[in-house]
Formats: C-alpha cells, structure tokens, sequence
C-alpha cells in the first residue's frame, strides 16, 4: 500500500445538529426558506475524504461553524481545515466542495472556499486555484479528476 | 444620469457564455461558449473562419498548444495572429496567402496561464496578461519576438491573476482588470528611446468580485465586466487647467487623471459577466456574455 500522507488521522464523531433559529410562524408556505450555514454544511459533511474511508466532518476538515452564508445576496464563504499542513490532497479536496455545492446550491449562489488560514503550507497557491473558474472548469474537463470528485462525493456513510 | 438599457437578449448557448468579439465594422457579433458551439475556447487548437457565400467556413485550424486555448486576436492590419493558452505560452502567427499560417515565434515567458491577448492599435505590440499577476509587452526585434517590458509586482503590478486588458482608442494608454478587484491605468509617455508603460492610477473600491473583462471605446468610457453579475461604466474626470498645476503630481509626462463611476448596472446578468466589448464604431452600443449562457447587447446613455 501506498504510503499515508497521515496514516493515523483524529477522529471526531458525527454531531447531532439542531436547528436553533424558530422559523416565525408567521411564514407563508409559498415562502423559500432562506439557506443557511447547516444548509450548506449538511450538503458537504458526508464527503469522503480521498485518504481515508471516514468522512470530511469527521475527519473535522469542515464543520459548520466555518461557513458563512448570506441568503439575500447569494453568497457562501466556507473554509476547510487539512488534517496536515502539507496534504497533498487539498485541492482534491476543496475541488470535491466546490463540486458539491456547484450541484447541490441554486445557481444564483457564488461560493468561495478556503483553506482555514495557517492550516497549509501552500495555503495562497490551494486558495488561487480552487477561486479560479477556468482552473475549475478544466479540472472537471480531466476524466481522472472527476472521477476521483464523483468518488469523494459517494458518501461514506450510504 | 448616466445609464445602461438593455436593448437585446441573445440566448442560444446551452452553457456559459465566455466571451463575445465585434467584426471590425461592428456588423457581425461573435460568442464562444462552454458548450463547445464555436470550438476556440475549451480545445488545444485554433479554428480561423472565412464568410463564403454567405457561410462561415472553417479554413485553417492552427495547431501548437499543449491544451486549452484561452484568447486568440488579430492584429489590426490583419497580417498576425496570436494565440494564448494554458500551457502558459504565447504563440504569434503569420497570416499568409492562401489560408495558410506560419507560426513565427513561441514565448515561455510567463510562469502559469495566460488568460488574454491584445494588440496595441499601432499593430507593433502584443501584449499579454496571465494567472501569475504579470502583464508582458512583446515586440519583434527582427529575429525574434522578445519581452520588452513586463508589469508586475512592486512598479505597481496586479496583486493577483490579470484576467483582461484593453487600450484607449489613441493607443497611448492601457487598462487591465484584476482578481485583485482594481483597474489599473497605465500609459506611455512620448520621449526618447524605446517606450516605457508605467502605472498612471489604480481604480479600487467598486468591484465585489473578481473583474473578468475590461473594454476601453472610442468615446473614452471605460467598462467592466465582474463576477459580481455588474457592468460598470467609467469615464475620465475633466480636471479644470487651474487645478492640475495644485496637483501633487506634476510630472508633465503623467497628467493627473482621475476617473470616476458613471454606471453601475448591478444584475446586468444573473451570473459572472465574462466579457464586454463596445461596438467597434459606434460607442453607445455595448454586447456582454455571461455565465447564466446569454448574450445582451446594451444602449449606453451618457
């Protein structure tokens, strides 16, 4: 077997989350619900991480407490934490995020994602290429990289 | 008060619209898209394409690149083509009779991908901009195309990938769009020896997000495209002949200049503007593609 860039990662259980915020009663049922941060981080939590058969929230790389969302004028920031400083797989990683949400989020959202700061020695380079949409796009262009993307995304826990 | 009409939408593209370009006499509108309707943008070749009997027929595929090709221009007599693309590199071709082109020169000068291409109006410059925050100017020195002068860094260079640029009608100044959110002006003072470009103002504050296309018309407006879903409009402050000589900067070879927001259509489009580019005669006509896959074309009113 290949060697593990962290053969023996932390693991942290899968959180029970509740949905602190009432929805006002008030609330006609042809309203939207606004999307919010455990929205989103439902969407992402169960990625599988490309090393490891545990999932991205296990493995504590997102947790909802890192995203932010503004419903109103559609936009997502959320940032992921690589388990170590020189992973090398956290472009796949962020590449799998974008992708999710790219398939998971109405379009009128514009997501930005990036590595918590301090969590990667190539923090900056990770942040211009997964930000970059031509770098995006031909990356799902390459049939190697979509396939491991499409892999990351079956979850782990199905 | 300045504003923008929009006065037609194009659909037609069953996926992102990346950039649109004008015929020369403005009567033929061009667009390429991610659906691969015309071949130029996501492929490692160049088609060139001639109208014959009232068809466009593909008369020449230029062959190089290693993978994508991200802009290909003209120059303005017709005589070159340049092309750029991901494998960092920017080729220049010589057009020659019979559909037949010879590429003349192959330039490793940037460090990443070069996002956009264009001539000076005075067909002797080629210029370049690229995800490694540079701008590169390209002349022939008689052997070889070579590096004249590169923008970058501390001389007052972009903070991140230069996604566009575009002279003004005169030739004499430039303007590039940034991820770093800035227009960035810069001209090119006459005087003696080989000319140098330098920063003349950075234009910050209004974009959100990434700017993707910049456009520079005849009249002088300035317009922007930005992942923000805008188009912008701006126009150069007329500084009265008493105040410029109060100024700071009095450099006869810098004018102050200052330019300042006329327009700004938020939601232009439902997604990231990609290109904008004024009609090539008339300078109130305006065409914009996006990402949400349309075409529009827009009346400016000053």
């Amino acid at each position: 077997m290949d060697d593990l860039i962290n053969p023996a990662p932390k693991l942290y259980s899968r959180k029970t989350t509740v949905r602190d915020k009432i929805q006002p009663a008030s609330l006609d049922a042809g309203d939207r619900e606004p999307i919010d941060a455990l929205e989103v981080f439902e969407h992402i939590r169960d990625i599988t991480d490309p090393e490891h058969p545990y999932s991205l929230e296990q493995l504590n790389v997102v947790s909802e407490e890192l995203i932010t969302v503004n419903d109103q004028s559609g936009r997502v920031r959320l940032n992921f934490t690589p388990t170590v400083a020189h992973c090398s797989m956290a472009t796949l990683i962020g590449l799998s995020l974008r992708v999710k949400l790219m398939r998971s989020l109405p379009p009128r959202f514009k997501v930005d994602i990036y590595i918590t700061p301090g969590a990667h020695s190539t923090e900056a380079a990770i942040n211009k290429q997964l930000n970059d949409k031509e770098r995006v796009a031909a990356a799902l262009e390459n049939p190697n990289l979509l396939e491991m993307v499409n892999k990351s995304l079956t979850s782990c826990h199905q | 008060m300045a504003r923008l009409e929009q006065i037609q939408e194009l659909p037609g593209h069953g996926d992102r619209a990346w950039s649109v370009a004008w015929s020369p006499t403005g009567t033929t509108l061009a667009s390429c898209s991610g659906d691969k309707t015309v071949r130029i943008c996501f492929d490692a070749t160049t088609s060139v394409w001639e109208i014959q009997g009232g068809v466009w027929e593909q008369v020449a595929v230029l062959e190089g690149h290693e993978n994508e090709v991200k802009a290909v221009a003209w120059s303005p007599l017709g005589t070159h083509v340049a092309t750029c693309g991901r494998d960092k590199t920017v080729w220049i071709w010589e057009a020659e009779p019979g559909h037949e082109f010879e590429c003349l020169d192959v330039k490793h000068g940037h460090s990443q991908d070069v996002k956009m291409l264009a001539w000076h109006p005075g067909g002797q410059v080629l210029v370049s901009c690229s995800y490694d925050d540079s701008i590169k100017m390209w002349v022939d020195d008689g052997d070889e195309w070579t590096c004249q002068q590169t923008l970058s860094g501390g001389g007052g260079g972009h903070d991140s990938t230069v996604w566009g640029l575009a002279f003004s009608g005169d030739g004499w100044r430039m303007v590039s769009c940034s991820d770093d959110l800035t227009l960035r002006i810069w001209s090119c003072p006459v005087g003696s020896g080989s000319p140098r470009w330098r920063l003349l103002t950075t234009i910050a504050g209004y974009h959100e997000r990434t700017i993707f296309s910049v456009d520079w018309s005849r009249a002088g407006s300035i317009v922007t495209g930005s992942g923000d879903n805008s188009i912008r409009i701006f126009d150069e402050a007329i500084v009265p002949e008493g105040a410029s000589s109060e100024a700071s900067n009095s450099d006869p070879a810098s004018p102050s200049s200052s330019f300042r927001m006329v327009v700004n259509h938020a939601d232009a489009h439902s997604s990231d503007v990609n290109c904008v580019r004024w009609h090539p005669l008339d300078p109130t006509l305006l065409a914009s593609a996006s990402d949400d896959g349309s075409v529009k074309l827009w009346r400016y009113h000053p």
